[in-house]
Formats: structure tokens, C-alpha cells, sequence
């Protein structure tokens, strides 16, 4: 069966493009063209296709909000932010507001395939430009302790360092020395890079990142 | 030649005052001086005058009244008709004193008006043939000679005298009263010249160290005491409306930089949204039609296709960091989000450890306007490009907290900081160093204030704090 697809760009030609791609594809079916969020919103609602692709800048409501929507209705909708911006911030917002994959416009047709596969299954995808490690390509990630990957979850919730210690009730520098291994271990260079390809490499679950603990 | 001439004319340029007070305090005494050595000289003369006038009186008297007296054995009675040869007996002599005949036990025989207290005067131990200066009891000064009317003295002594009270009374008045006007005069130049000081050098100096301390633009003068001259309030009235124009004038013009900055803020965003939504979108749409062409044709090596594809990759990047450049689209995100992004790209540009770190009770929820947000990078941006390429620092530290009403976003360096006490922003901005100016400017613009603080060899620490 098909995977049913709602687009949703507010550009003209990249929406054109992006839909005579997923109009060839025999496993897509477009069932839907949005060229504003609150359209699309809409749309999600009242065809429930599998797959949302959402552009985020758009009039009248950006596409985290509208992933943030489908997400506190319980829509079984799974939602690819498709972008212009590289921005990792950009990538942690749309997975806080419960997309499930983040491709940029210049994603080759191959890749997207891939994604929306992906996100059709209930996994996670990341375009390699926002989420690929400083290492080789075939690079494996070292296994996280248990200590690590509680630091990790906590600074990726947007806790500061200081506030990691108190929680955890170690030292500031224990919590620094913590990240410093972190990266190490993912071969990142930041917080939001570690967290990202925490993700990727299945250190970390969505799940547990969106878990409120208070 | 000139030049010492007109420095005497007008006086000396320092010392003012004491030269002023020598000018006016030696002449008077120089005339203190001259006085009284001229009453000095005079009274010597008069006392000289005096006494051989007493002398010659007493003396030719008493000769004529020894050769009367020979013709009319030892009586006086003549005396009394003889009036028109002794006629200062009745008249007194012709300057103020008197004369009398005594007897040789001090009685008085005859004498003129005026010698009534002569008994008072006598005394036995007076020289005879000799003029001298005695005083009676009601202190009053005399210069008087004795003289006998005949060698062998039993016949009685000529005493003729000059009263100096009733000779030099006047005289004597302003020789006392002299001193005491030179007193009140130099007591008068001090009391001026105490007012001058007071009321005029103090005041003055006082209005230059206000000029001094004045940081014109910011600061109005001090509030007037009224101890000084008319004139001096009027200097100081004239500085009030100068600082007060300084202030309007540098208000002026910060608004009017001001205006300028916003300006350019709003036509960067502009620019950067028609970049994003035009260009940007365009050569995405390119890029998907190649990336088409290159699936139809799986099987060819179409190497033109290929490069096409690689160049529009690189604009798409190209305009992407353009547009980051001008306003970054990703600080709709929010404040904290948008400086994790800056801090974890600066990191990566300068290859340095640039850690944003928010305590998340100080930041929940927190809602800024995107003017404060573009302000705020920006001022990041300059500070981890400045302590990177001037500090020479390995790490920035991005913090952001709240202080009551206010958040404070605070950015410290490890580098190897600047003497920031004696560093000007203003010299800096026309040295080409814009930097600091521009963040000070971008602090102002959304009405915050902006502190930096640095020491050599300590690193810097810039302090933003605004109102959200």
C-alpha cells in the first residue's frame, strides 16, 4: 500500500519539484498540496496521511507549530520538516514539537525516499548535512554509561550545566568532564551535536528526550 | 625688552594676589615711614625753635628787669606801671605760654595770663639759663627757661614757658590719627583682597576644575553657591548652557545613530527574508530539477549535470551563510535557542570552546522580540570575534540570567584582556575600531546598558543588561 503524503510549502518551485519527485515514485501517494501552514493543518487533520512533509517558515503558522498541533491531538501522522536552514536548533524544535525526521530542500531524491520510509515505519530520520559526525563515514559510536547518557538527557532538555550537578548531585566540573567524554565517545563538537547523533545512532530514544520528568 | 615691560605693566600672571597686596600694603607703609620722619624732623625743629625762644624771652627780660630793678632798689611796684615796657606781663607772649617773675622762694611777683598753675610747675632742681621740657601734673607739656634777673639770683627768676599742648594741639592730633588711617588702610586692602580671593579666584578656580571634571555630553555643572561676583555667575550660567547644549547635542546624535543602526537592522532582516524566500528557494528548486535529470538518466556519466549539481550546492550554502550573516531566519527560534546556534557556530568558525549555558528556571518561557534578539547576537558575535582575534582567547563563556526585572546576558573571555579603565570607546571608534561602539550602540538601541571590563593578563567580561 501507498504511503499517503500531504506537502506543505509555500514556495512554489520547490514545492513543484519535491512533488513531481514524490508523484514518480510508485510506494508515494500525494494527497495533498499546502501552500500555508494553516492549510495544511487542515488538510492533516481531515485526510490523516501517513506522512506530513512541512516546510517551517510558511504564512499564517510556521510548520513546528503545526507539528506541536498534531502532536497534542495524538495524530498518528508522521512529520518530516523539510527546510532550507541547517540550523541544528531548528532540528531540536521540530523533534521537541514530535517530528520524526528533518531533511533539508537539497536532499537528493534518494535520501528522501529514505526518510519518508522511515518515518512511515515509526523511526527516526536526520539528514546526514545536519546530524554527521566529524568522523569517518562507517564511524560507530563507543557505548554511553549510564552516567553519560543521564547527562546527556538532562543537558539536552536545556538544563545549564550547574543545574545538571544539583540534580544529579555531583560537581560542575564531574558534569563537564561528562560532556567532555560524551562528545568523544559521538564524535561531536557541541550539546545539540551530541544529542543529535545520540539519536541517530539510537543512544538516546525521541521518547526519552520528549519525556517530561516534571 | 618689550616683553618685561608689558609683563610689568600688567602685572605678574601668577601670584596675582600677593602682588596685589604688596602694591597696595608698601606704599603704605612707605608713607607710614615718610611721615614719621617728617613729624619726627618738625618736632625737632619746632622744640628748637621753642626753646631759644624761651631762652631769648626769659633771658632779655630778666636783663631789663635787673637794669630797672638797680634804678629802683627792691621794689616791684613799678612793674605794674611799667606795663607798656613789659607789655607780655599783661598780654601773655605772642605765641601760646606764659611768663613770670618769681621771687627766690618760688612766689610769683608778676606773670601773665595763663601761669596760674606755675607753683605746680616750680621746682628748685630746674636748670637755670636753659631751656627744657617738663610736664605738670594734668600731663600737659611745657618747654620753659629760667633765668635770674641778676647774677646774684636774690632779686628773683624770669621763667617764660610755651605750652606744646596749646602750641601743637592740631599737630599733634593728626601725628596720632596718622598711624591709625595707615592701620585701617592696610586692614581695608586686606578685607579686599580676602573678598577678591573669595568671591572671585576661588569661584574661578572652582569653574575650572568643573570644567576639568566635566564630561561634556553627560554632565551638567554643579549647583551655583551664590558667594561669588555677578560676573563670575554669569561665566557660570554661560558653562550651564554650554553643557546643557553638549547634552541636547550628543542626545541628538545618538538618536540619530540610533535611527541609523535600526535602520540598517530592519533593511538586514528584509534582505535576509527576500533572500531566504527568493534566491535561496529558487536554486533549491534547480538544484531538485537536477537532481531528476541525474535519476532519469541513471545509467550516463553526465559530468556537466553533475558539476551543475555541485555548483548550485555551494550557492545554496553560499546564500544560506549570507543570510545568516544578515539576520540569521533561525532567531525566530528564541533568544536561548538562537545563542545556543550562534555559540555552537562561533565555536565551530574560530575553532574555539564557546559554551552557552542558561539555568532554565531564569529562562522558562521566556518571550523577546526579535529586535533583541538580533541586537543580542550580534553583540555575541563582535564579543567572541574580539576575544578570539584580539585576546587570542581558547575559551568564551555565553551566560544569560535574570535579575529581578531584568535579564543579564554576560559574556567572559580566558584571553588576555586590555587595560578597559584607560580605553575610550570614543577614540577606539575613530581609531576604525567600531566594535565596542557598535555593541555599546546596539545596547542602547533596545534600551539596555552595556559594561565591559577587563584587565591585562585577566580576560574580559562584557555585561549586558536590558528589560524584556
Amino acid at each position: 500500500m501507498a504511503i499517503k503524503i500531504l506537502l506543505a510549502d509555500d514556495h512554489p518551485l520547490t514545492r513543484a519539484g519535491i512533488a513531481e519527485f514524490l508523484k514518480r515514485e510508485k510506494s508515494f501517494e500525494l494527497v495533498a498540496e499546502a501552500d500555508d501552514g494553516k492549510i495544511a493543518w487542515e488538510l492533516i487533520q481531515s485526510l490523516k496521511p501517513d506522512v506530513a512533509l512541512l516546510d517551517i517558515r510558511m504564512p499564517e503558522l510556521d510548520g513546528v507549530s503545526v507539528a506541536l498541533k498534531a502532536r497534542n491531538m495524538g495524530l498518528t501522522t508522521a512529520i518530516i520538516m523539510l527546510t532550507s536552514y541547517d540550523a541544528q536548533q531548528y532540528v531540536i524544535a521540530s523533534l521537541r514539537a514530535g517530528a520524526k525526521g528533518f531533511v533539508l530542500k537539497t536532499v537528493s531524491p534518494k535520501e528522501l525516499t529514505n526518510a519518508i520510509n522511515t518515518v512511515a515505519k515509526g523511526g527516526l530520520y536526520l539528514d546526514p548535512e545536519v546530524a554527521s559526525t566529524i568522523a569517518e563515514d562507517d564511524f560507530m559510536p563507543e557505548q554511553l554509561s549510564a552516567r553519560e547518557r543521564e547527562v546527556l538527557l538532562l543537558a539536552a532538555k536545556g538544563l545549564s550545566s550547574k543545574e545538571v550537578a544539583k540534580r544529579l548531585f555531583i560537581s560542575e566540573r564531574t558534569v563537564q568532564t561528562h560532556l567532555a567524554s560524551i562528545y568523544d565517545k559521538l564524535g561531536s563538537r557541541n550539546k545539540t551535536e551530541a544529542l543529535l547523533l545520540a539519536l541517530k545512532y539510537g543512544v538516546v530514544t525521541l521518547e526519552e528526550l520528549l519525556e517530561d520528568d516534571d | 625688552m618689550l616683553l618685561n615691560l608689558k609683563r610689568f605693566l600688567y602685572g605678574p600672571r601668577s601670584h596675582f594676589l600677593a602682588f596685589l597686596l604688596c602694591a597696595l600694603i608698601l606704599p603704605s607703609i612707605a608713607v607710614v615711614f615718610v611721615a614719621v620722619a617728617g613729624m619726627v624732623n618738625q618736632e625737632r625743629a619746632m622744640e628748637a625753635a621753642v626753646s631759644s625762644y624761651v631762652q631769648d624771652l626769659a633771658e632779655s627780660t630778666a636783663y631789663h628787669l635787673g637794669t630797672d630793678m638797680n634804678l629802683n632798689l627792691r621794689n616791684f611796684s613799678w612793674l605794674s606801671d611799667s606795663s607798656l615796657r613789659y607789655p607780655f606781663f599783661s598780654w601773655g607772649p605772642s605765641i601760646p605760654g606764659w611768663i613770670a617773675l618769681i621771687d627766690n622762694n618760688g612766689r610769683v611777683i608778676v606773670a601773665s595770663p595763663g601761669a596760674m598753675n606755675i607753683a605746680a610747675l616750680w621746682r628748685n632742681d630746674l636748670p637755670v639759663g636753659r631751656a627744657v621740657k617738663i610736664e605738670d601734673k594734668q600731663g600737659l607739656q611745657y618747654t620753659l627757661a629760667v633765668y635770674p634777673v641778676r647774677s646774684d639770683s636774690r632779686a628773683g627768676y624770669v621763667i617764660a614757658a610755651v605750652s606744646w599742648t596749646t602750641l601743637l594741639g592740631n599737630l599733634v592730633i593728626v601725628s596720632t590719627i596718622w598711624p591709625v588711617l595707615i592701620v585701617v588702610m592696610a586692614m581695608g586692602s586686606f578685607l579686599a583682597i580676602r573678598l577678591l580671593w573669595t568671591r572671585l579666584i576661588l569661584p574661578l578656580k572652582a569653574i575650572a576644575t568643573e570644567i576639568d571634571d566635566l564630561r561634556l555630553g553627560r554632565d551638567l555643572p554643579r549647583q551655583f553657591d551664590d558667594y561669588s561676583v555677578k560676573e563670575i555667575e554669569s561665566v557660570h550660567r554661560a558653562l550651564f548652557r554650554f553643557s546643557q547644549a553638549a547634552i541636547e547635542r550628543d542626545n541628538l546624535r545618538n538618536k540619530y545613530v540610533r535611527d541609523i543602526v535600526q535602520a540598517q537592522e530592519r533593511e538586514r532582516m528584509d534582505m535576509a527574508r527576500e533572500i531566504h524566500d527568493g534566491p535561496l528557494q529558487d536554486v533549491t528548486a534547480l538544484l531538485q530539477q537536477i537532481h531528476m535529470t541525474l535519476e532519469d538518466d541513471v545509467n550516463s556519466e553526465n559530468v556537466r549535470i553533475k558539476r551543475t549539481e555541485k555548483i548550485a550546492r555551494s550557492v545554496v550554502r553560499e546564500l544560506r551563510a549570507l543570510c545568516d550573516e544578515l539576520a540569521p531566519p533561525w532567531m525566530d527560534l528564541g533568544l536561548i535557542e538562537a545563542l545556543t546556534e550562534l555559540a555552537e557556530r562561533l565555536s565551530q568558525t574560530y575553532d574555539v570552546q564557546v559554551s552557552a549555558d542558561f539555568d532554565e528556571d531564569d529562562v522558562h518561557g521566556l518571550q523577546v522580540d526579535n529586535e533583541i534578539t538580533l541586537s543580542l547576537l550580534r553583540i555575541v558575535q563582535e564579543a567572541v570575534s574580539n576575544a578570539v582575534r584580539h585576546g587570542d582567547a581558547s575559551e568564551v563563556h555565553v551566560q544569560l540570567r535574570r535579575e529581578s526585572e531584568n535579564l543579564v546576558l554576560e559574556i567572559s573571555d580566558n584571553g588576555t584582556g586590555f587595560d578597559s579603565e584607560n580605553t575610550n570607546h570614543e577614540t577606539l571608534r575613530l581609531e576604525g575600531h567600531r566594535g565596542l561602539a557598535s555593541m555599546t550602540e546596539r545596547m542602547a538601541l533596545i534600551g539596555g546598558k552595556f559594561r565591559i571590563e577587563s584587565s591585562l593578563g585577566n580576560g574580559t567580561r562584557i555585561t549586558c543588561v536590558f528589560r524584556v
